[in-house]
């Protein structure tokens, strides 16, 4: 119990010191609000004076002190009020990302899941053969990792989407069919065709670290002891391999994978701007370009608390599954 | 232990399985996709019932999309602006002909310009089947969102009269008051309690098009025909449905042109043939000047060596527009005129006919030239230096902006081969932004908006007028635009005195004082005038403008222009 109370102490401190930070570092970026849309808007052709009139009333800028800003901004978090987003004004920051949250989470999580399945079920096959020609495999699968994802991403939508006519390029259903997606079979396979080429995107970009780190463990834990008594016992290989090799080997990559969903939340800003894919990734873009502090708080806020959690969350588990990180934690 | 580890064994194999059959959802999901998608570029050529295709447009959105269809808000949606409210007059950016008459009928300034009678249609409807009136139009005028500072009453004399009335001579407002100005309905917006943060979800408009309810996505919107639009009865608008999408980029919106699925998309291209030889059609109406922002004032706290006008002489003789327009801008842009008047459009107003065109070709020796005459001397490094000090100047543009990039890179070689040290660096659109509005910068690669009628004067008072500026480290007002912090008195009272006359011979007097001054003082350096590129499809469609019949400013995003077009089309089968 008291080590959960310690837990639980320097989780609220470490939340607390995000959320202002959080605060803070939109505030120190360069950029007037009102002067960048204006400067955008007029890129676009006439900017009406009737619409400068607004920008200027919506973005007028708040001449409150630091100080007030913030403790207005800490009750609003309490009170579970996330802003108005600038950008997209007058629009709440909460119902943007509402509408963009499951799709991150089914695309990116799907994917990241995968990725992570794939690399582990082949890094330990591959550990497991080690020598023999899968390990070929590895550096294949790390170029495609050390290949710009921005470059995947079109290489792949030349490819597949565009010479061969696989999977659709764009959005997150077909916006020609639809006008939003529905619960019919029709528009489910839809949003499952939507999703092939930002998922396959995402896990070729990912899979090569799960796998090499997986093929790693799996080399060095063959070499226990445990194992080469197993194996002296006459257990089936199969047995060794699955039974006492990869569940201990894949203990280092389950933290990993923990910390990986946990940014899922935080979408995946490249391809939700190639495919113009819903997402959160692409309200970071948004808030970012627009210097939309509202909207960057709100993200940022939804990522670190999905980090907090999840960690809390291992840790906790850790501490019950590994008696002695009680103790040292 | 041996239970614990056949429950894990099952997660494991669970999440394998899980993970695996999406994958083959995904795969199996990828192959239909192929088979409807073929299915559908092969029902397209027969025809079958072309008067329900939709036509689908790009008009710059990106997503996510939120719903807004305030004329008055900044992130109001494209289809408000035009297809749905429409202003009096629709002005062709394109070309110079008469405005044509959307809601309104007739307009007259009085003698003095500080009175306009517009007569508007009668027998015209909102969507909602109410009757339009002169009223609206003055409660249009009246609205706080819509009235300009300037304008002292708006009174509707009759069902189809209405009577502006102004503070001052407003002959150069024309296309601000009856261009650009949303008519909005009085029954609707009298109850409207917070404009600004005024949504306007369900919006009654006057415009060929009307919202679609409930298709408002974070991807696309749909407008369909306005049953009440005053030329329904001549079939208009003949597309019945048009789909607005958001995408977050140029190469996704040319893939999708490529693909037939958007019709109609105004952005930039490089490669115009690959787009063309898939018989998509295609114009290019170059509108917007691309310059060099300098800032230009020492009185109004600039500093560097541009604020002497025989560095800004040089650079403008020293740079060589043909390769830039070339190399960085893929040879699409125009030629640019220094007096920042519209060539081909606007050639009446060129007062001097050596004014007509910057130089195309660097001219090293014509820029030493000056230089020396203003008592630089070269150094030793190759470079112009007065008083000790070398001309050396930092050239900003937006990292991202490729062809503004690649442009100050060729400007700063070639200002490097006239002895003027330019060095081309990046900054991030905020900083860009914030540069320019303070004017804490020394030059800066920028755009001059175009003016949307066949006459400069918009860019002479609002870019280089005195009194459109403000002191370096002060934010530029809104409505102005003048950057270059550049004052004139001899050009500020020609603007004054152009703006009290609609007599062409008084204005052309007033012209030539302000365009001697600023092809002289050169406070932004002309470039070229950027391609605006319009795709369109033209085997679905017909009626859109072309170079011979250039009626309408053809790109998708243009605002009241769009809705111009939209209403002319016509789908073929």
């Amino acid at each position: 119990m008291k080590y959960d109370g310690r837990r639980v102490a320097f989780y609220a401190i470490t939340l607390w010191a995000a959320v202002s930070l959080n605060f803070l570092i939109p505030r120190m970026l360069p950029g007037d609000p009102a002067q960048i849309l204006l400067g955008k808007l007029a890129r676009n052709g006439d900017v009406t004076p009737a619409v400068e009139k607004n920008v200027e009333l919506i973005l007028g800028g708040s001449d409150e002190p630091l100080w007030n800003q913030y403790w207005a901004y800490l009750d609003n978090i309490v009170h579970g009020d996330l802003g108005i987003s600038v950008s997209k004004y007058p629009e709440p920051v909460w119902d943007l990302i509402k509408d963009a949250l499951p799709w991150t989470l089914c695309l990116v999580g799907a994917a990241t899941i995968i990725a992570f399945a794939i690399g582990i079920v082949g890094g330990a096959w591959i550990g497991w053969k080690r020598g023999s020609a899968w390990d070929h495999v590895i550096p294949f699968t790390a170029l495609l990792q050390s290949v710009p994802y921005f470059w995947l991403a079109i290489l792949l939508v030349y490819f597949l989407g565009m010479k061969l006519g696989l999977a659709p390029i764009s959005w997150g259903w077909d916006v020609q069919t639809y006008d939003h997606p529905e619960w019919t079979w029709a528009s489910v396979v839809d949003v499952f065709q939507h999703a092939v080429l930002p998922a396959l995107t995402i896990v070729l970009s990912a899979v090569g670290g799960w796998l090499v780190g997986m093929r790693n463990m799996m080399v060095s834990t063959l070499a226990e002891d445990y194992i080469v008594t197993a194996e002296a016992k006459g257990l089936r290989p199969r047995r060794v391999l699955w039974v006492y090799a990869v569940r201990n080997a894949a203990l280092p990559s389950f933290a990993g994978f923990a910390v990986a969903l946990a940014f899922v939340v935080s979408g995946s800003l490249v391809m939700e701007q190639v495919f113009s894919y819903p997402g959160i990734g692409k309200l970071m873009i948004t808030a970012v370009s627009n210097a939309d502090y509202a909207l960057m708080q709100g993200v940022f806020l939804l990522t670190t608390v999905a980090v907090l959690v999840v960690n809390f969350l291992m840790d906790l588990i850790y501490g019950y599954i590994d008696p002695r990180t009680r103790h040292h934690g | 232990m041996i239970r614990s580890t056949r429950r894990r064994s099952v997660v494991v194999a669970v999440a394998l399985a899980s993970g695996v059959s999406l994958l083959l959802a995904g795969c199996g999901g990828g192959s239909k996709g192929a088979e409807t998608s073929t299915k559908a570029s092969t029902e397209k050529p027969t025809g079958v019932a072309n008067s329900t295709r939709v036509l689908n447009v790009w008009a710059g959105s990106m997503t996510p999309i939120v719903s807004n269809f305030n004329p008055f808000s900044p992130n109001v949606l494209h289809a408000a602006m035009g297809p749905i409210y429409e202003p009096l007059f629709a002005f062709n950016k394109a070309g110079s002909g008469d405005p044509t008459p959307l809601l309104g009928e007739s307009y007259e300034f009085s003698a003095d310009g500080t009175s306009l009678t517009i007569k508007v249609k009668s027998g015209v409807k909102w969507s909602d089947g109410d009757p339009f009136t002169a009223k609206d139009v003055a409660y249009t005028y009246n609205y706080a969102f819509s009235k300009p500072a300037y304008i002292t009453s708006a009174e509707a004399t009759d069902d189809t009269t209405v009577v502006l009335k102004f503070d001052s001579p407003q002959f150069t407002n024309e296309f601000s008051l009856l261009g650009t100005t949303f008519i909005i309905p009085e029954h609707i917006w009298k109850d409207v309690k917070d404009p600004a943060k005024f949504t306007n979800d369900d919006p009654v408009g006057t415009g060929p098009y009307v919202l679609k309810k409930g298709s408002v996505s974070s991807q696309a919107y749909t407008v369909v025909a306005n049953p009440n639009f005053r030329d329904a009865a001549q079939g208009k608008p003949a597309v019945k449905t048009v789909r607005y999408v958001g995408l977050d980029g140029n190469q996704n919106a040319e893939d999708l042109v490529k693909q037939g699925k958007i019709d109609w998309t105004g952005m930039f291209v490089p490669d115009v043939d690959a787009v063309t030889a898939l018989g998509i059609g295609y114009i290019n109406t170059p509108q917007d000047p691309t310059t060099i922002y300098t800032c230009s004032n020492a009185d109004q706290g600039c500093t560097g060596a541009q604020t002497d006008k025989a560095v800004r002489q040089a650079l403008t003789v020293a740079i060589d527009r043909k390769q830039i327009n070339d190399k960085a801008f893929k040879g699409l842009g125009a030629v640019v005129s220094p007096t920042f008047a519209l060539l081909g459009r606007d050639d009446k107003w060129i007062t001097n006919d050596a004014w007509k065109e910057s130089p195309q070709s660097a001219d090293a020796a014509a820029a030493a030239k000056i230089l020396e005459d203003a008592g630089y001397t070269k150094g030793s490094d190759g470079f112009y230096a007065k008083d000790g000090k070398t001309v050396s100047l930092t050239l900003k543009s937006p990292s991202g902006w490729t062809d503004y990039n690649q442009a100050a890179e060729l400007i700063a070689s070639e200002a490097k081969a006239a002895g003027i040290k330019i060095t081309a660096s990046t900054i991030s659109e905020q900083e860009y932004f914030d540069a320019r509005g303070s004017g804490k910068y020394e030059l800066l690669m920028g755009g001059v908006v175009g003016t949307s009628v066949a006459d400069p004067f918009q860019i002479y008072k609002d870019w280089f007028a005195g009194f459109s500026t403000t002191k370096v480290g002060t934010p530029l007002k809104a409505s102005t635009w003048n950057f270059s912090r550049y004052s004139n008195a001899d050009v500020d009272a020609a603007v004054k005195a152009a703006a009290s006359t609609n007599d062409e011979a008084k204005r052309k007097e007033q012209y030539a004082v302000i365009q001697k001054n600023i092809v002289d003082d050169l406070p932004y350096i002309p470039v070229i005038i950027n391609a605006t590129q319009t795709f369109f499809n033209q085997k679905d469609f017909s009626g859109w403008p072309t170079q011979d019949d250039l009626y309408m400013f053809p790109p998708s995003w243009g605002s009241v222009s769009s809705g111009v077009i939209l209403a002319n089309l016509v789908p073929l089968s």
